[in-house]
């Protein structure tokens, strides 16, 4: 025995290494499994009668058992501790201090740990060689265990069996003994190995079968370069992430992608002038020609083409017509045929009609409630049977559910709900309060999610409706179906519970305490009720046959973790159900504190309850859990209503009390406004104030004094005549006095510097000082000002010559108030306007080119979207330089184009 | 390619009389581009440089092309008097002028002596083709030069100062002893225009359709004869003159003063654009350039000044006398004084005018006016006994422009021009001393004043304002309501008060005008005032 156990573990490549880093990894394995509890711990005893009663189990049952079966093995390694510890110490490499202590967990499965370990030990062995001996030692403690485990429940066989070891070791000796597997071999179905946790198939393994072919060394050669390189895949990114990076470079490549264009675009742009299909001849599109065009297509339109160019009718036609007379011949048969048929279908119609009056007629109640009834089973069929009208049925509910949404038409919203309400529920009569409550349903039902509407959204809890639709079906399948579903309900809901309240009462210790134990006996129910279903569906399927593969049936942590939910979920509404069924409405609000406060202690008696009533019915499992189930799903869909309830009166009184706060807020609202408001009217104010004094630096505006007059009107005589002979003496002076005057009004002399009496002095003191300085700074720089205002004047440097600078209002609008949008400088602008365009300032052959529109296109022609073509991009500067006739030569040619052309010239 | 050792072609040396053509036509290339391109190298937006690139493109294939038909859109070429040795060309006579041209040029010298009727003026249509002619005592005739047929004749027994041609030949504006009338070319009365007043000088701005006049109070009268609507009447405050000049290139109308001083005027302005002093003494005669951009102008002190208007800078100062001047087509100056008529001409092209041709009338003879004929070379004299007209060489534009002016037009074409020229009429704002300003960037105004409404807005939000004003809650006794309207009230007027003031402000001048009027005189006395020629 003991070598054969060398012998296993020398075939077993992961030596066994044996440090001090046992304890610690006992320690954390530790903990882990007690977050994960495992099943309900039995007596040995029980267990040991357990064995007794079905000790196929452990051969035939599928992946669940082996675990079990290794935790029996568990208890039969105590007592062994002491063989394997020589064992371990056979190299004595390693301190021999552990393996005493060392004690396995109660529960052991960890594949993650074990699937880990193999990469990680080559990489590591590649590395850093042996300077991390300890790690990988509590990396392999969990391989080891199995081992031991796996010896263990060897030796358990052979006592209980009697067999030859050997029978009985069939996965250790995997290369002698064939074992059959029930299932076939895939990915759904993997081979007790992998699922026992040990034996996971490494490329080692794959690679020993063919030792010694040809090819091996290098094949493995190349395995042993790949896991060096082997690295631990990365997580795959979120989604938003992936999408944003797929974005990003779809970016890039588009950008690289469209450039391209720019030439082409860029030609387009800089011509003057685009000119589309210039040649294309429109015509003339006559109905004619339009229906000439026509081809039938579909089969009514291939029929009536087959009549109309029926080769007998078109040589009537073409002949002289009076064929046609006798084609149109019908026999008296047919004629009165058809008659007949005219009157069956007119007496049909009219019997149909009166059957119609007559059923509309009907008051009769029970009738119109069948009626609807068989309507709404029609209804519920069509939706069955044809996806299509489920898809709108499904519309419309959403429809429904937005607009209940929106409107909360049905949240006693309702002028009379809302009276109701006010005067108080306790005060109405059973019938008000129905109707409320009847409203208050509608909304929930209104409101309800559907998660059936959606196609693709794959939703992972599936609703009652489904478990209806999928109890409709009933064979074996869907049973087995039904019994993994529980089955991962339970789970789930085993899980679930493990949040614990972190404060109130409840998170007192002994509170805790007590919530534990009762967890953890809820747990162990929910264990044992695992079992049951386990093996229910075990028989299931040996029932059934070993041809389907059940998706649902795949073992391993992942599955156990997700299907705990059921047995307490409907326990959970059982209990609601039960308190609703006992209590009026009133003790709603009271049944909701029990609920919170009771929900631990009632749960795991429910759950005990329904256990005895399984056990019950444990002969015929499957019919009993289907019944149940449906109860379940009936009591669930009752429940709705009333739960919603409380709910929904909690909604409203939330509702008033935001109204008032709203009502608040509005006053608060309107108040803070107003004060905003003078703030900006005071601003307005001084703003306007400002704007005024500014304004107010007045300008001296107004009409031109003309030159003093020298000629006083007289009779072109002598007087005239001596008067010309003087006029030359002082014409001078007085135009240097006109022009000086003009000065002075358009900008006016600062006044004379005045002392004026009291401004300025006090005694005779500050007589002797003169004008105060200020005055006289203000007067010199008012000089200063005029005389620069003066020079800027046109007529500065011009002693004989005044040039008015007044404005011509009306001359004014001839002058652009700001530059044209695209210009930016003055002089460009007037520059590019300097050339007159007409035809009576331009030669005729340059005036079409001057004038030409931007887009020369005939109507009715459709401008297609632009079409790639190769430009060469340097193309344009070389027609600058190009001067007339090879230009001319090139509107030609473009003009002759058909495409979407750029014409130049 | 071709292109480029085109190029290449013009910088190798060509054969002289091939560069002689390229530079001419470079030089006609270049009159028709009507001034150089911008710099499109600063500009920066893209486009804009793009679009300005391709027009600037297509106006140099225009030029070009206009240059290129140049020689047959105009064939000929002007002529002149040449010289040989030691001739001077004022010393040819116009009889051997005569003698040399052909014989339809040669019956272009003739006079017409018509000594009853007293001095006459005279004008041309544009085409130069229609002349009338008026004699002081009131003898009004239109005559058809290409074959010197008497049109019309009329006698309006009256003084008649001076005759002008409307649009075209078939209606003429005379300005007669008490009014401007206005006939048609058969002499049928069709306008008195009152307004005007006893007229001394007419002339007519044909693109513009304004019919300007100077009376004898010296008051400018701009009237369109489109629609009869008198655009201005202006004061000049100068006294009166019978010197006007219109500027043919801007429209501006210079007048001529006792005081030696030139007045430039346009429709849209009380006040002169321009005035300067030209001369010391009183003013005599007046013309300008074709192209705007001389004037010459005579003065009592026996000088002819010759003006740039553009800088208003003296060019040149010839002594002389003349009693009228004269620009011909061409740029030669006519001037005459008595029986005396001298051409001046500036063939060195550096703007110095000197003497071209001497034509002395007969003897007694008192020229009123001389006037070249458009398109040929001729000049008209109105003279005492009647008009002549003589040869003067190169005086004329050789090539007509049918668009412009046509002397051999039919009545059909006549019309046609007639509604073109309607259509085409330039409002009187577009008479300004630079017509190329239009279209461009209006020059910014130092402060620019809000407009009435703007300001009647800014009111009324600061009346609303004070409206909505939220007063404190006072002590029992001071809220009453009265005392609350009350308030409001003054808190209204308060905010009305800047605007008024700023009102007040905005005008004052007049006011301190006024007062300081009334200060200079006392009341009694103010009619004896004498009223100063203000706008």
């Amino acid at each position: 025995m003991v070598d054969k156990k060398r012998k296993t573990r020398d075939d077993s490549k992961n030596s066994k290494h044996k440090t001090l880093t046992f304890k610690r990894s006992k320690g954390d394995r530790g903990k882990s499994t007690q977050k994960k509890r495992g099943g309900p711990r039995l007596p040995n005893a029980l267990r040991k009668e357990l064995d007794r009663v079905n000790p196929k189990n452990q051969f035939n049952s599928g992946e669940e058992d082996e675990d079990i079966s290794s935790d029996e093995g568990n208890d039969f390694y105590e007592y062994e501790e002491g063989v394997p510890e020589e064992e371990s110490k056979k190299n004595r490499r390693y301190d021999p201090v552990d393996n005493y202590e060392y004690e396995l967990p109660d529960q052991f499965q960890d594949e993650n740990v074990q699937s880990d370990d193999d990469s990680e030990y080559n990489a590591d062995e590649n590395n850093n060689g042996g300077l991390d001996f300890k790690r990988r030692g509590a990396d392999h403690v969990g391989s080891d265990r199995e081992e031991d485990d796996e010896e263990g429940h060897v030796r358990m066989l052979q006592d209980i069996t009697g067999l030859p070891r050997e029978a009985i070791e069939g996965k250790k000796n995997r290369r002698d003994v064939v074992v059959s597997e029930p299932y076939p071999e895939s990915e759904y179905n993997p081979t007790r190995d992998v699922l026992d946790g040990n034996g996971r198939i490494t490329l080692e393994d794959l690679l020993e079968g063919l030792e010694g072919k040809p090819g091996y060394s290098q094949l493995r050669k190349r395995t042993h370069q790949m896991q060096r390189k082997f690295k631990p895949l990365q997580a795959p990114l979120p989604k938003e992430v992936q999408d944003r990076l797929e974005r990003k470079a779809a970016y890039e490549k588009s950008k690289k992608d469209i450039t391209k264009w720019e030439p082409l675009v860029k030609r387009n742009r800089e011509a003057p002038t685009i000119i589309f299909d210039k040649d294309i001849d429109l015509g003339f599109s006559t109905i004619g020609a339009i229906a000439s065009e026509f081809e039938p297509r579909t089969e009514f339109e291939k029929q009536m083409a087959s009549l109309v160019y029926d080769k007998k009718v078109m040589d009537a036609y073409k002949e002289d017509g009076a064929r046609l007379l006798e084609l149109n011949k019908i026999s008296v048969e047919d004629y009165r045929d058809r008659q007949n048929h005219i009157a069956k279908m007119r007496s049909l119609l009219f019997r149909h009609e009166m059957k119609m009056k007559r059923v509309k007629n009907i008051k009769s109640k029970t009738y119109h409630r069948l009626l609807k009834k068989d309507k709404k089973k029609a209804a519920f069929r069509e939706v069955q049977m044809d996806p299509e009208a489920a898809k709108e049925l499904a519309m419309k509910q959403e429809y429904k559910r937005a607009e209940e949404r929106l409107t909360l038409r049905h949240k006693n919203s309702s002028r009379w709900a809302k009276r109701i309400l006010e005067r108080g529920l306790n005060v109405q009569d059973e019938g008000t309060r129905a109707a409320l409550a009847e409203q208050l349903h509608q909304h929930s039902l209104l409101t309800r999610k559907m998660n059936s509407m959606k196609d693709n959204s794959s939703s992972d809890e599936s609703t009652d409706e489904e478990d209806d639709e999928d109890l409709a079906g009933s064979d074996e399948a869907a049973a087995s179906k039904l019994l993994t579903k529980a089955k991962e309900k339970t789970v789930k809901v085993l899980e679930e519970d493990d949040e614990q309240p972190s404060s109130g009462v409840l998170s007192l210790p002994f509170m805790v305490r007590g919530l534990k134990k009762r967890k953890e006996a809820a747990a162990e129910e929910a264990k044992i009720y695992l079992e049951e279903y386990e093996s229910s569906l075990k028989q299931l399927e040996d029932t059934s046959g070993v041809d389907k593969p059940k998706p649902g049936a795949i073992s391993g942590r992942r599955v156990f973790g997700v299907p705990r939910k059921q047995t307490v979920e409907p326990s959970r509404v059982k209990l609601d159900n039960s308190s609703e069924n006992s209590g009026s409405d009133s003790e709603l609000d009271a049944n909701k504190n029990i609920h919170d406060g009771l929900y631990n202690t009632n749960n795991s008696q429910d759950i005990k309850v329904k256990s005895v009533s399984l056990d019950d019915n444990a002969v015929s499992p499957r019919d009993s859990e289907l019944k149940s189930l449906q109860n379940l799903d009936d009591i669930v869909a009752e429940s709705g209503p009333k739960t919603t309830y409380d709910v929904a009166i909690f909604v409203s009184d939330t509702w008033k009390k935001q109204m008032g706060t709203q009502n608040d807020e509005d006053r608060s609202i309107d108040k803070s406004p107003k004060v905003t408001e003078q703030v900006t009217q005071n601003q307005d104010l001084e703003e306007l104030g400002e704007g005024s004094g500014s304004d107010s630096e007045g300008e001296m505006v107004d009409g031109m004094l003309s030159a003093s007059p020298n000629s006083s009107y007289k009779l072109p005589s002598q007087a005239e005549l001596i008067r010309e002979a003087f006029a030359g003496d002082d014409v001078e002076e007085e135009f240097t006095k006109d022009k000086e005057e003009i000065l002075n009004e358009e900008n006016p002399e600062p006044e004379k510097l005045i002392s004026v009496p009291g401004w300025g002095e006090w005694t005779h003191v500050q007589k002797k000082k003169g004008l105060p300085s200020w005055m006289v700074k203000e007067h010199e720089s008012a000089k200063r000002k005029r005389e620069a205002a003066l020079k800027r004047r046109k007529d500065a440097h011009l002693k004989n010559v005044i040039i008015s600078e007044k404005l011509d209002k009306k001359a004014e609008k001839l002058l652009t108030k700001t530059l044209p949008y695209p210009f930016t400088s003055k002089e460009v602008f007037e520059q590019s306007t300097r050339m007159p365009m007409g035809p009576e300032f331009n030669p005729a052959t340059a005036v079409g080119a001057l004038i030409r529109p931007e887009v020369v296109k005939k109507t009715g022609v459709i401008i297609k979207p632009i079409k790639f073509e190769d430009v060469d991009p340097y193309e344009k500067s070389q027609d600058r330089k190009n001067n007339e006739p090879k230009k001319k030569h090139k509107t030609n040619r473009s003009r002759v184009r058909t495409k979407p052309v750029v014409a130049k010239s | 390619m071709g292109v480029e050792q085109e190029n290449g072609e013009s910088e190798k040396i060509l054969p002289p009389i091939e560069q002689e053509l390229a530079d001419e036509l470079d030089a006609k290339v270049k009159k028709y581009l009507r001034g150089e391109g911008a710099n499109l190298e600063v500009l920066k937006d893209k486009k804009l440089r793009g679009q300005l690139s391709v027009r600037e493109e297509l106006y140099g294939i225009s030029a070009k092309a206009a240059a290129k038909t140049e020689k047959w859109l105009m064939p000929s070429e002007g002529g002149y008097l040449e010289t040989e040795g030691l001739e001077k060309t004022w010393r040819i006579k116009q009889e051997a002028i005569g003698r040399e041209v052909d014989i339809s040029s040669s019956r272009k010298q003739y006079d017409i002596v018509l000594p009853d009727l007293g001095p006459y003026t005279l004008d041309f249509t544009p085409s130069g083709r229609y002349v009338a002619v008026a004699g002081r005592k009131g003898h009004l005739a239109v005559v058809d030069m290409k074959d010197m047929k008497l049109i019309r004749e009329i006698q309006v027994r009256e003084t008649t100062r001076d005759i002008a041609f409307l649009h075209n030949e078939l209606f003429f504006a005379a300005a007669q002893k008490k009014y401007t009338y206005i006939y048609n070319r058969d002499g049928v009365e069709l306008h008195c225009l009152k307004e005007h007043g006893a007229v001394s000088r007419l002339q007519f701005l044909r693109n513009h359709f304004l019919l300007a006049s100077i009376n004898k109070y010296g008051q400018l009268h701009y009237q369109d004869i489109t629609t009869g609507q008198m655009v201005a009447n202006f004061r000049t405050g100068f006294g009166r003159t019978d010197v006007m000049q219109v500027n043919p290139f801007n429209g501006v109308i210079a007048l001529g003063h006792s005081g030696g001083t030139v007045s430039m005027w346009k429709p849209t302005t009380a006040a002169p654009l321009v005035k300067m002093l030209c001369h010391p003494g009183p003013i005599t005669a007046m013309a300008f350039h074709p192209n705007g951009h001389l004037m010459a102008t005579s003065g009592k002190e026996r000088k002819i000044k010759i003006w740039d208007v553009r800088k208003f800078e003296v060019i040149q100062t010839i002594s002389g006398h003349a009693k009228t001047l004269d620009f011909s087509q061409k740029g030669l100056l006519a001037a005459a004084s008595g029986s005396f008529v001298q051409i001046l001409g500036d063939f060195s092209g550096s703007q110095t005018y000197s003497r071209y041709i001497n034509h002395s009338m007969v003897k007694g003879y008192q020229i009123g006016k001389v006037l070249f004929r458009p398109y040929e070379d001729v000049l008209g004299i109105g003279h005492s006994m009647g008009w002549s007209s003589i040869l003067i060489p190169g005086s004329g534009e050789p090539n007509f422009d049918t668009w412009l002016a046509n002397p051999f037009e039919t009545p059909k074409q006549r019309q046609e021009k007639e509604i073109r020229s309607l259509l085409d009429k330039l409002p009187p704002e577009t008479i300004m001393l630079d017509p190329s300003r239009i279209g461009t960037v209006r020059p910014p105004k130092s402060r620019e004043k809000p407009t009435k409404q703007e300001v009647e807005a800014k009111i009324e939000g600061a009346i609303d304002a004070a409206k909505n004003v939220e007063f404190k809650k006072k002590t029992k006794g001071r809220n009453k309501p009265s005392k609350r309207v009350k308030k409001r009230k003054e808190v209204i007027e308060k905010a009305k008060r800047p605007f008024f003031d700023q009102q007040m402000e905005d005008n004052p001048t007049k006011k301190k005008q006024k007062i300081s009027q009334v200060n200079e005189l006392p009341t009694s006395l103010q009619r004896f005032a004498r009223k100063k020629a203000t706008a």
